[in-house]
């Protein structure tokens, strides 16, 4: 990343923030931890057995030549690598079944904390922030809270194979030679100094290793735009609502120069090939050389003792196939803690995300379910920013309403009529100000009961692909009775009698086969049922209508209006005719309640909002 | 699926055209140092397969140290040379293929873009593009891997004949056993994967709703509707339900494929029964030493991996081919329009067209009604024309048709009385500028998204359209101005316009587009009633001089049009002027009548 400097973290507080990472994902997921540690672990120590069994048939033929002893170890050989390789397979299998669903698993650990989350943060951009930048730290250079699950294995194969090569090859640097003549080779100085050598190549590799890692981690974001500028020209021409204006432009002929392109990021001219063409390639052969050199170091090593009489040629097939395992191991695990410190750095953005507290205050009182219906709303001096703005959405706004009526709210678009339904509903708090049910502060409330009094359409309303029942019940147990006079009333009775299976069609084809795709105006129909379906109090319209022309508005807006009887409904739309038979209507006009009154009263105020929005819209037609 | 259709071209044919799209983009890498890569791969296994025998060898008969110190540094240099070298070129072959990967997803793309516009509703060859899609959308896609699989092949054979040439100590019998058991473990694991593709709609179908749900659970569109109707407790539940499903579907899968796996293990426990038994033999009778007892085991499995590599690898291109077939079948899909090889059509500067429907019904594939019927109607050069009536009627269809995109089912759209069929279809849409509903932005800077070019930008120009978009402030308060880019989705440093503003940038590019024939197709339908009177205003403006056709549904926005057509059941049911329209009394104007009843004078007396 760019801002070199950084403070380095200490490894032990690299460390520490690894691990609490692998705790959440372990938590979230025991399943897709444990089964990469033992698939890793077992498949690295299971080779030893392999190679000393063989190390010992080997040293039996160059020896006694006992056809029963040789008869033992063959039969011992096969029937431990049958056993070893079945464990090996049943262990794999289990792996492979939790890989399937990996994906699922580990994603989860993000979602359900967004699903969690209170709305004005999922709504925040900071928030889309860190998701981005989690996710795009992952397709880039692969560090980040997942990166813990290549690490895991990756540690555990280090630690199981140095521990496994290490027994086995302990005696290669113990075992005295016998011919005197070359005694030296024993002598623990000398032992020392062929280890200091080896670790001194092992080392080595992995620091070229290194050099060029830094390199690439100078292009993460080159990486990021490149795959993002893919999916953009790339896939251009799929889309259909571009299809006439792509045609008309013929913007094909600007997708060639970025989808074809040698020289861009990823060609084979661009700024990634040249480097491993150049200084990165250079450094990667490097390394690889200096792991190929250890192996030369190691079996000079080993060649010369046993040349020497330490142990005969049994032992030199084991040290040669377990030393260059041990290398191997060593630099693995050089390469885990270079990771740690280096993955530590792209932890904190997952962190800040997942320790996002639900800040919204959730207070206990139930809501009184009255009887007389006698609900009243109040706004006092409401005031709020957006998170990250510095201006009000609404300033100042009072004003209160009693249950039963009908009230509009109108004022062109950004005026904050949205802003105003959504504090109602707790979708945001106040930033100054409160707002009060029956005189109490709505926050002091249970927070799940006081949304059950109100039933929201918004203006960009969301259905779901899971079958018409399931959306109109909103997820609750709700009788199929109800549902179907919910449609009905909204509507929606003759569609439903055409649909292949009635209240069990999904909508849409996304989550299931067999869905069927809704017009605007049906889906919104379903949207209301669902309004109608959540019995509460105060029903909320924002302009579910906009998609249809003004008649059609006015009409689903009246036959509404019928259906909701004795419950309040508020209705917002910047189509004054909609909300005509509307008993007070509210103006806003740039945050503020700039009118509130009845049609003819703010119609005869000249000079105000509402008479300027009405001349606007009225010139058409007189 | 169940029908095995024959493939359109066969496993050496779709090779040799990734081959050959290699060799012509250029990438002649991917072929020669694919070979040199197969070379190092083979030339290191048999370093390695040599290496501990001989040293084995020389320590047994204790040859001179200097020898051993030849032998060993020998290997070392080898082994450091080889590796060095295949790990240097290992990237740049890699890169080669990624980049014919991206000659493949250009083509796809010129062709989804380009393509005739009824094509993009064709079931048919909308699957085709999405299989096609997914043989280019990753490194192990079809497109990039099938070169790769054809290396390893390559690789494999060539190790399986320099075994066979090294390798004549092995006993035949014993070969024959190694072909045995590693055929029989391929055939078993085949076999037992066929589950995994008998069921993969299933696997799918847990996908797709996993994934849906997924998306459903984190997509901030749909967070309001979940927190304000209380869906979170069961979303998770259900979430929680189908992965348990999903584990439980693939442990199935899994389970078959450990079965051959045991079945693979225990052919291996034969082999290596064999071998033993065979080598040890010799050795006991005197016949071969230890260390070429140690190379015989080691190049028994050796071999076994030479051929199981053979068969896996031919399995993979067959499996590649297959896929890469929707690729080809979908660059060459028939086009129902004429292109290159139609009449050329060099619009003229100042001049204008007539266009004209003559008798035209359309139908869409598979309806069972026409959306229009006997229709006929003439845009005169010059003239400006408003489409109105309510949503449904078939008012887009029939711009669609006059601009080109859709034929007529009957009757013919005729360009200054010729047939717009005859002409190359691309050069007849220049005749065209709009603002559709749904518009396309493009990640490039906005200069160019007014001029949709990034070569040869009259700036002069798109100043000039830009401020009579009413844009100018805007674009001047950015940093950098008129070079910003747009779309944050691609771009880190771009900027995000509003919805108005990104309006007002659609009728700059139109304008730039100085083309003789503006369509607008209810450009306005997302903005408060104070901007959409202002947009009218420009609408006005820039239709001066041109011919135009105007589409809304409020029914008197288009009052500055020459002439309205009203639009309804199928066909033009009434047309004249907004005057002479509300004068005759019909449709249009009861329809006025409804709609502007609150608006005029004592609107609010009346009962409905």
């Amino acid at each position: 990343m760019k801002n070199k400097d950084e403070k380095r973290i200490s490894f032990r507080e690299a460390f520490r923030l690894n691990l609490r990472m692998l705790r959440i994902l372990y938590r979230n997921s025991p399943r897709s931890i444990l089964s990469r540690v033992i698939k890793t672990g077992w498949e690295a120590l299971s080779p030893y057995i392999g190679i000393g069994l063989s190390a010992m048939i080997v040293t039996e033929l160059a020896g006694n030549r006992d056809p029963k002893r040789l008869l033992f170890l063959v039969l011992l050989t096969l029937g431990s690598a049958l056993i070893v390789s079945l464990i090996g397979a049943w262990i794999h299998k289990w792996y492979s079944t939790v890989q399937e669903v990996w994906f699922f698993d580990a994603q989860q650990l993000f979602s359900k904390k967004l699903l969690s989350m209170d709305y004005q943060d999922i709504d925040d951009t900071h928030t889309h922030d860190l998701l981005a930048k989690i996710r795009e730290s992952r397709m880039g250079n692969g560090y980040g809270a997942f990166n813990i699950y290549y690490m895991i294995p990756k540690a555990t194969t280090a630690v199981c194979t140095l521990l496994g090569g290490i027994a086995m090859t302990a005696t290669l640097f113990l075992s005295p030679v016998t011919d005197t003549r070359y005694a030296v080779l024993s002598h623990p100085l000398f032992t020392l100094g062929v280890i200091a050598l080896m670790v001194f190549i092992i080392v080595a590799g992995p620091w070229f290793t290194n050099l060029g890692q830094k390199i690439i981690a100078r292009h993460t974001q080159d990486w990021a735009h490149g795959n993002r500028m893919f999916m953009h020209f790339g896939f251009l021409g799929y889309d259909k609502k571009r299809a006439a204006d792509v045609r008309m432009f013929r913007q094909e002929r600007i997708c060639v120069k970025y989808n074809n392109n040698k020289e861009g990021f990823f060609g084979s001219k661009g700024t990634l090939a040249k480097l491993h063409a150049g200084k990165l390639g250079a450094y990667k052969a490097a390394s690889q050389a200096i792991s190929a050199l250890f192996t030369g170091v190691a079996y000079a090593y080993i060649c010369l003792k046993a040349w020497a009489g330490a142990f005969g040629i049994g032992a030199v097939t084991q040290y040669a196939a377990a030393i260059t395992r041990v290398a191997g191991g060593v630099s693995t695990l050089l390469e885990v803690i270079s990771e740690i410190r280096t993955n530590a750095a792209f932890l904190d953005v997952p962190f800040e995300f997942l320790d996002m507290p639900n800040r919204m205050y959730q207070g206990t009182i139930p809501v009184e379910k009255r009887r007389d219906n006698e609900y009243e709303i109040a706004f006092h001096n409401v005031s709020f920013k957006y998170p990250g703005s510095e201006d009000y959405a609404l300033k100042n706004v009072n004003f209160s309403f009693k249950v039963g009526k009908r009230l509009a709210v109108v004022g062109m678009n950004g005026s904050g009529k949205t802003t105003m339904i959504k504090l109602l509903c707790r979708l945001y708090d106040p930033t100054e100000g409160v707002i009060t049910l029956n005189g109490i502060d709505i926050r002091k409330y249970n927070y799940d009961e006081y949304l059950s009094v109100f039933s929201v359409v918004f203006q960009d309303f969301k259905l779901f692909d899971f079958s018409l029942g399931q959306n109109v019940a909103a997820g609750n147990t709700v009788d199929e009775a109800r549902i179907r006079d919910c449609l009905e009333k909204a509507g929606f009775g003759d569609r439903l009698s055409s649909l292949p299976n009635g209240i069990d069609t999904p909508l849409g084809h996304d989550y299931e086969d067999g869905g069927v795709e809704l017009s605007g105006g049906e889906a919104q129909k379903v949207a209301l049922a669902r309004a109608l379906c959540r019995d509460a109090h105060f029903i909320v319209l924002d302009e579910p209508t906009a998609a249809l022309d003004p008649i059609a508005e006015a009409e689903v807006y009246a036959r509404f209006d019928s259906i909701v009887g004795d419950k309040t409904a508020i209705y917002i739309s910047h189509r004054l005719s909609s909300c005509r038979f509307c008993d007070e209507i509210l103006v806003f006009d740039q945050g503020s309640v700039v009118q509130h009154g009845t049609h003819d009263d703010l119609l005869a105020a000249a000079g105000g909002k509402y008479h300027e929005l009405w001349n606007a819209q009225a010139q058409y037609y007189v | 699926m169940k029908a095995k259709e024959k493939p359109k071209f066969n496993t050496w044919q779709n090779s040799f055209w990734m081959l050959a799209l290699a060799w012509r983009e250029k990438e002649k890498k991917v072929i020669f140092l694919g070979i040199l890569s197969a070379i190092l791969t083979v030339s290191l296994n048999l370093t390695e397969l040599y290496v501990v025998p001989v040293i084995l060898d020389t320590v047994e008969t204790r040859a001179p140290l200097g020898r051993l110190a030849l032998i060993i540094a020998g290997f070392a240099a080898a082994l450091m040379a080889i590796r060095a070298l295949s790990t240097y070129i290992t990237p740049l072959e890699a890169y080669g293929r990624l980049t014919t990967r991206f000659a493949v997803f250009d083509a796809l793309n010129i062709k989804a873009s380009s393509t005739s516009y009824p094509n993009i509703h064709d079931d048919n060859f909308e699957k085709l593009g999405k299989k096609s899609q997914s043989t280019i959308n990753h490194d192990h896609a079809a497109a990039q891997a099938i070169l790769y699989t054809l290396r390893q092949l390559v690789t494999n054979v060539l190790g399986f004949a320099v075994y066979v040439a090294l390798m004549t100590a092995i006993h035949p019998l014993l070969l024959l056993l190694i072909f045995l058991t590693t055929g029989g473990a391929f055939l078993l694991n085949r076999k037992c994967s066929e589950y995994l593709h008998e069921h993969r709609e299933e696997d799918q179908a847990h996908n797709r709703r996993l994934w849906y749900l997924f998306q459903k659970m984190q997509d901030p569109a749909d967070a309001k509707d979940i927190r304000l109707f209380g869906l979170q407790p069961w979303m998770e539940s259900l979430y929680d339900q189908l992965l348990e499903a999903y584990y439980l579907f693939a442990g199935k899968v899994q389970m078959r494929l450990f079965l051959a796996k045991v079945g693979e293990i225990v052919l291996t426990f034969l082999r290596n029964g064999a071998a033993y038994a065979v080598l040890i033999y010799m050795v006991l009778q005197g016949r071969i030493g230890v260390p070429e007892f140690l190379l015989s085991f080691t190049a028994v499995a050796g071999f076994a991996a030479w051929i199981t590599g053979i068969l896996e690898n031919v399995s993979e291109v067959r499996r590649y081919s297959i896929e890469l077939c929707a690729v080809r079948e979908y660059l060459s899909y028939p086009e129902l329009f004429k292109f290159e090889e139609g009449a050329a059509l060099v619009p003229e500067p100042e001049r204008l067209y007539e266009l004209k429907l003559e008798n035209v019904s359309f139908r869409y594939p598979g309806a069972d009604h026409d959306v229009l019927k006997n229709v006929n109607f003439t845009l005169h050069p010059g003239e400006k024309v408003a489409v109105v009536g309510l949503n449904g009627a078939g008012k887009t269809t029939l711009v669609k048709l006059l601009c080109g995109f859709l034929d007529p089912t009957e009757g013919r759209v005729l360009l200054d009385g010729r047939d717009i069929r005859e002409y190359n279809r691309r050069d007849y849409y220049k005749l065209f500028t709009a603002v559709f509903q749904d518009f396309s932005l493009l990640a490039v800077s906005i200069a160019a998204n007014v001029a949709q070019s990034e070569e040869n930008i009259d700036m002069a120009r798109v100043r000039d359209c830009i401020d009579r978009a009413g844009l100018t402030a805007k674009i001047e308060s950015l940093p950098e101005g008129y070079d910003t880019k747009l779309l944050r989705s691609v771009h880190f440093d771009a900027v995000e316009l509003s919805g108005g503003e990104t309006q007002r940038l659609m009728l700059a590019r139109a304008l730039y587009r100085n083309a003789p024939v503006i369509v607008l197709d209810e450009p306005t339908a997302a903005l408060d009633p104070i901007a959409e009177s202002e947009m009218y205003g420009k609408y006005h403006e820039m239709t001066a001089g041109r011919s135009s056709v105007y589409i809304s549904h409020r029914l008197a926005s288009t009052r500055f049009c020459d002439r309205i057509l009203y639009i309804e059941d199928a066909g033009i049911a009434e047309e004249g002027t907004h005057e002479e329209l509300l004068a005759r009394g019909g449709r249009y104007a009861a329809l006025f009548e409804v709609q502007s009843r609150y608006y005029r004078e004592g609107g609010m007396d009346d009962e409905k």
